[in-house]
């Protein structure tokens, strides 16, 4: 009747104000009568601070004060979604390098980052340790993190790899990688009595409220956290941080809004970052590549205050079809900061497997994605059930159609092309994704004005993903509005709840709530039409009424028609309604399939040519789960051949703390991409027919990438990234 | 970032005088390199002297050379149409230097006098004895991927991040200075220094001096001239390793070659061994492949940086092969 706005691919509706500047960030608009704050950081990594002068910098012109440890209160260290293990400023211990030991107040930005250069702190340092291959003790196995397993354990692995025909094993390694959104981390920290609102770059406005709430022991009710807008997270702005607990505590000893920027290097101490990472693989195959027993054994940085480990084996033990699984996720502790998830955790370890399995291929003459076809599963390998709609088998089969697959050289190392080597690999792509909690409920409210406008308010982010389009789209549908009849306002905790945009999550926990809320509204318009004698539906059924284009309309005789600014006007008031609807986690895939360039003497590699196909249950908007595929096969891109954090292994200091030496990808290595979606709706969603996607698209591309390499070159490199030093 | 005092000039021998006179002073020019070594506190200055207005931005071609002012915009320079028909490797040098951005403010004088990319220069919180003379070297035992296989010292291995200063010096090019004691010039090999004992001094420029100019000389040969610059990334990013080559060849001899070295040593490197081993042969990739042997003779490759031995010399056979026609 509307002409259907879900799964059309239409343009973003804050895409404007994004580009005028109109689309104002976290740390955009002036608080009046605010200080800015700056971290003071440790420059040891391990030991104690043993002496802190603040008195250079306090006579600096527009300080305001320098706090440390002795006047801090003290805060309780919350759980997760914190995942710091201990607040800073609040002994005199130093965990990592980087670590806040003093905040300084002053009147402006540049006052309170020189002032931040003269404190003075005198350290016990003692020599730590920055990597995995330097740490001295062996790796353990910690407890399980968020309630699941660090160990998982399925028939029986290890005697089926001893009788299986066919036997591999190799080991993977991949270093730290630092999310880097290009807009820094930012809390503007304002108290108003015993009142707390906090303009935060936030994923999450609701889990930022719980922290905050736990570590200053207040009901959450007094805590506002805002964050309109946010210039991309990747999982850097999911879990809460030191400095924003650190701005608030100062704000309130201050007693005066403090804002507080992070710098692009203290993006690489205070933020979390993707672990470092080992796996040790070893599969069990029949002769016709059938997996018989998958044994993984992982190790990830993990540090002395924090043992969670967010790097998670999920395609090992879920992806394909294997009775015999033995995982353990051990980890080292390393004195550097903790890491965190970062889009997608799956990534680091899923590298492994479909590189393992392009090995078997080889190993085995199966082409690789008959390999994984032959290992397809459509039972959920952990509970044994039936998944309903997955679409892998048509992912593969349309991305390899759309790339040409069939024509892949045999060989590797058999297509040159002038001075380069061309390889094509291949890789599934698959992510778990996660379902809000159940309590409170996700719930939307959408209002109807006189004005006809619908207003709809959730407390959901968009985190650059297109949340605003989106779920503008669904309730423009639902109430049979024109898309520029809904307002969508969302990143404010002190709208109706709903949770973290992460893991996917938003589209799939926020869809149903918002569509039921917009339904609801509509029935309350159309009650209210059919009740009124002005109205040219007088007396007619409520369910003979359809609605479209910002009119109700009489089904079969669509010149009576009434429209929501009439009835609304007569109405006299707004009309408001709200809907709640639970969400359940899930999966989705996708293939990628492309091209690379190796340079033949030089070793320099390209990507010259990408196509993907996904299986999200339906598609809401095309353009927007096209910017997701083009974003995650650029990230892909980064992490397979240049992103790279480095730690000095005498200091535990990151030596490239910066976009200029921590290299992610520029236009000119990222080719185009031809991105195909199954596009049919998941049975089992409560949102419309979709399922969590965002982060499913990179979790293939650096193993295809690495297979591609092999292809090429007969080289296969096993450790990340792929530098031309490797391939020499 | 410490506040600082802001003297604008308009004449050169006022600029001279500005930060002879002004304790802590510095040139400003585009700012590029210089603002984020202060933002990152790896270097301080009281004042900055902005030399902005000076007249010094015009390029002249003529029969001695081409003469391109100190304070020419990289793209400027980049785009000049003497530079792309007679000095190639000039051009190709700069297009292939940080991003369009840069290039429209970066100048001639400041990419010469650039600091280097080495992480524990530009960490004021780490031992760096080119930034603190006496703290140390956390490059030779730590992070090194990125350093020098060529000119280093037991004080510091860095690499002298300029794509510029090493065509200029396949050029043979001169640099024209203005000093408290009057115009000087001095060649651009010799201009920029190895660590040795004093890493913290980077060039030959006396206190206060300012780069005036540079100097090509005119050779047709340097038509024949070429950049070849790999690194991590398709673009914006500096050198892994580089090379600059100018050749003449007579028939197929070599009549004269001219080639210099980024990303490998700690100066923009000239090797007049390689030089020799091809002046006079015929050029084939198995002179080449000598002539980048005796390059790397001296070479002493730390933990994470053995590969550049390898990476130049191939380099050069690429660059070299391509422009002699030899494949
Ligand atoms: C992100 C990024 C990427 C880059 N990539 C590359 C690259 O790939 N290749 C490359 O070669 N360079 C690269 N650069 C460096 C860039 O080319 C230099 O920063 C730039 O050329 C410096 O010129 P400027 O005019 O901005 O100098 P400024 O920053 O103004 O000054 C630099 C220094 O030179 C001094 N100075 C400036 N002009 C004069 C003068 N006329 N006489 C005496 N002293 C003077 C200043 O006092 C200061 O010490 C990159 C820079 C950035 C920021
Ligand atoms: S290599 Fe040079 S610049 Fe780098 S840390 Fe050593 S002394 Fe400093």
């Amino acid at each position: 009747m509307n002409g259907g706005l879900v799964g059309r691919p239409v343009s973003r509706v804050d895409g404007r104000a994004k580009v005028t500047g109109a689309a104002r960030y976290p740390a955009d608009d002036p608080v009046p009568g605010a200080l800015h704050g700056f971290l003071v950081t440790s420059a040891v990594a391990r030991g104690e601070v043993v002496g802190i002068d603040t008195s250079e910098a306090l006579a600096h012109p527009g300080v305001v004060a320098v706090y440390t440890h002795l006047d801090l209160p003290r805060l309780t260290v919350p759980p997760f979604p914190y995942c710091k293990g201990f607040i800073p400023l609040q002994g005199t211990a130093v965990h990592h390098a980087g670590q806040p030991v003093a905040i300084v107040l002053a009147a402006t930005v540049e006052q309170a980052q020189e002032a931040a250069n003269l404190v003075r702190v005198d350290y016990r340092a003692e020599p730590p340790t920055a990597s995995i291959d330097d740490a001295t003790e062996p790796p353990h196995m910690p407890r399980p993190f968020r309630d699941r397993p660090n160990e998982i354990t399925r028939g029986d692995a290890a005697e089926a790899l001893v009788a299986a025909e066919v036997r591999l094993e190799v080991r993977y390694s991949s270093p730290t990688r630092h999310h880097n959104p290009i807009e820094p981390h930012a809390t503007t920290a304002q108290w108003d009595g015993d009142r707390l609102t906090v303009h935060e770059t936030a994923q999450g406005v609701n889990l930022t409220r719980s922290v905050l709430a736990v570590a200053f022991g207040l009901p959450p009710e007094r805590i506002r956290v805002l964050a309109p807008f946010l210039g991309g997270g990747f999982g850097a702005k999911g879990p809460v941080w030191s400095h924003t607990i650190l701005t608030v505590a100062a704000a309130r000893l201050a007693g005066r809004p403090v804002r507080l920027v992070l710098s692009r290097a203290q993006m690489f101490t205070l933020t979390g970052h993707r672990a470092e990472f080992r796996q040790h693989l070893r599969i069990g195959a029949t002769r016709q590549g059938k997996l018989t027993a998958l044994v993984e054994t992982t190790t990830a940085q993990l540090t002395r205050t924090e043992e969670s480990i967010f790097n998670e084996s999920d395609s090992t033990s879920t992806l394909y079809d294997c009775p015999n699984v033995h995982i353990r996720q051990e980890g080292v502790p390393l004195d550097i900061a903790t890491s965190s998830y970062m889009r997608s955790p799956e990534t680091t370890a899923h590298f492994g497997l479909e590189t393992a399995l392009d090995e078997l291929s080889w190993e085995l003459g199966v082409d690789p994605v008959e390999l994984r076809r032959r290992n397809h599963t459509a039972v959920n390998q952990e509970t044994g059930a039936m998944i309903r709609g997955k679409h892998l088998l048509d992912c593969y089969r349309i991305a390899s159609e759309a790339f040409g697959w069939s024509r892949r050289a045999p060989r590797p190392g058999a297509t040159k092309d002038g001075d380069e080597y061309v390889g094509w690999g291949m890789a599934t792509e698959a992510h778990t994704f996660a379902a809000a909690p159940a309590n409170p409920p996700v719930t939307a409210s959408v209002t109807v004005g006189a004005d006809g406008r619908a207003v709809l308010r959730i407390a959901t982010q968009d985190i650059g993903t297109g949340t605003y389009t989106v779920i503008s789209q669904v309730a423009a549908d639902a109430l049979g509005m024109p898309l520029d009849a809904v307002t969508a306002v969302i990143g404010d905790s002190a709208l109706p709840f709903a949770s973290v945009s992460a893991g996917s999550a938003t589209i799939a926990s926020v869809t149903g709530p918002v569509d039921k809320a917009a339904r609801s509204a509509r029935d309350a318009v159309v009650a209210l039409a059919v009740a009124d004698q002005r109205s040219p539906l007088a007396g007619v059924p409520a369910d003979e009424v359809v609605t479209g284009h910002g009119h109700l309309f009489h089904v079969r005789d669509r010149a009576r028609r009434d429209s929501y600014r009439a009835v609304l006007g007569r109405h006299g008031g707004p009309v408001e309604a709200t809907g709640s609807l639970p969400n359940a986690p899930g999966h989705s895939y996708g293939a990628v399939f492309l091209e690379v360039r190796v340079h033949a003497r030089l070793g320099s590699v390209r990507v010259t040519r990408v196509a993907t196909a996904h299986d999200m249950g339906r598609v809401m908007n095309r353009r927007t789960a096209r910017g997701q595929v083009l974003g995650g096969v650029t990230w892909g891109i980064g992490h397979a051949l240049m992103e790279h954090t480095v730690y000095d292994r005498h200091t535990a200091r990151v030596v490239n703390p910066n976009l200029s030496t921590y290299l992610v990808p520029v236009c000119a290595d990222t080719p185009a991409v031809e991105s195909h979606f199954v596009d049919r709706p998941d049975p089992g969603s409560t949102a419309l027919g979709a399922r969590g996607f965002g982060e499913t698209p990179i979790t293939g591309v650096p193993a295809a990438i690495g297979n591609a390499v092999y292809h090429a070159t007969g080289r296969r490199v096993r450790d990340l990234p792929i530098t031309r030093d490797k391939l020499l | 970032m410490r506040a600082f005092g802001y003297i604008p000039v308009r004449e050169p021998a006022e600029a001279v005088r500005a930060v002879r006179r002004a304790p802590g002073a510095a040139f400003i020019a585009g700012g590029t390199d210089l603002l984020n070594l202060m933002r990152d506190g790896a270097q301080r200055h009281e004042h900055l002297v902005d030399i902005n207005r000076l007249d010094l931005a015009s390029i002249t071609d003529s029969t001695r050379g081409l003469r391109i002012g100190g304070l020419a915009r990289m793209r400027q320079v980049a785009e000049h149409r003497s530079v792309r028909e007679n000095f190639p490797v000039l051009a190709e040098a700069l297009e292939a230097s940080a991003s369009p951005q840069v290039r429209n403010m970066a100048t001639i004088g400041g990419n010469l006098l650039q600091r280097t990319r080495c992480g524990y220069f530009r960490d004021a919180a780490s031992p760096c004895n080119k930034r603190t003379p006496g703290s140390g070297c956390p490059a030779l035992e730590g992070w090194n991927r990125g350093h020098a296989v060529l000119g280093g010292s037991e004080h510091c291995i860095a690499v002298h991040p300029s794509d510029l200063a090493v065509a200029l010096l396949a050029l043979d090019a001169v640099v024209h200075l203005l000093g408290p004691d009057g115009p000087r010039h001095v060649p651009m090999d010799g201009f920029h220094l190895r660590p040795g004992q004093a890493p913290h001094v980077d060039t030959v420029l006396r206190p206060a001096e300012l780069i005036t100019a540079v100097e090509v000389p005119r050779r047709t040969t340097a038509v024949r001239s070429r950049y070849l610059k790999l690194r991590d990334r398709a673009t914006f990013e500096f050198a892994v390793v580089s090379v600059a080559a100018v050749l003449e060849l007579r028939g197929d001899r070599v009549r004269d070659v001219r080639l210099a070295f980024g990303g490998i040593a700690t100066t923009p490197w000239r090797s007049p061994e390689a030089e020799a081993v091809l002046r006079g042969a015929p050029l084939t990739v198995d002179a080449i492949e000598r002539a980048g042997r005796a390059l790397v003779r001296e070479a002493v490759p730390r933990r994470h940086n053995g590969f550049k031995v390898a990476l130049v010399q191939r380099a050069l056979v690429e660059l070299l092969s391509g422009l002699g026609g030899l494949r």
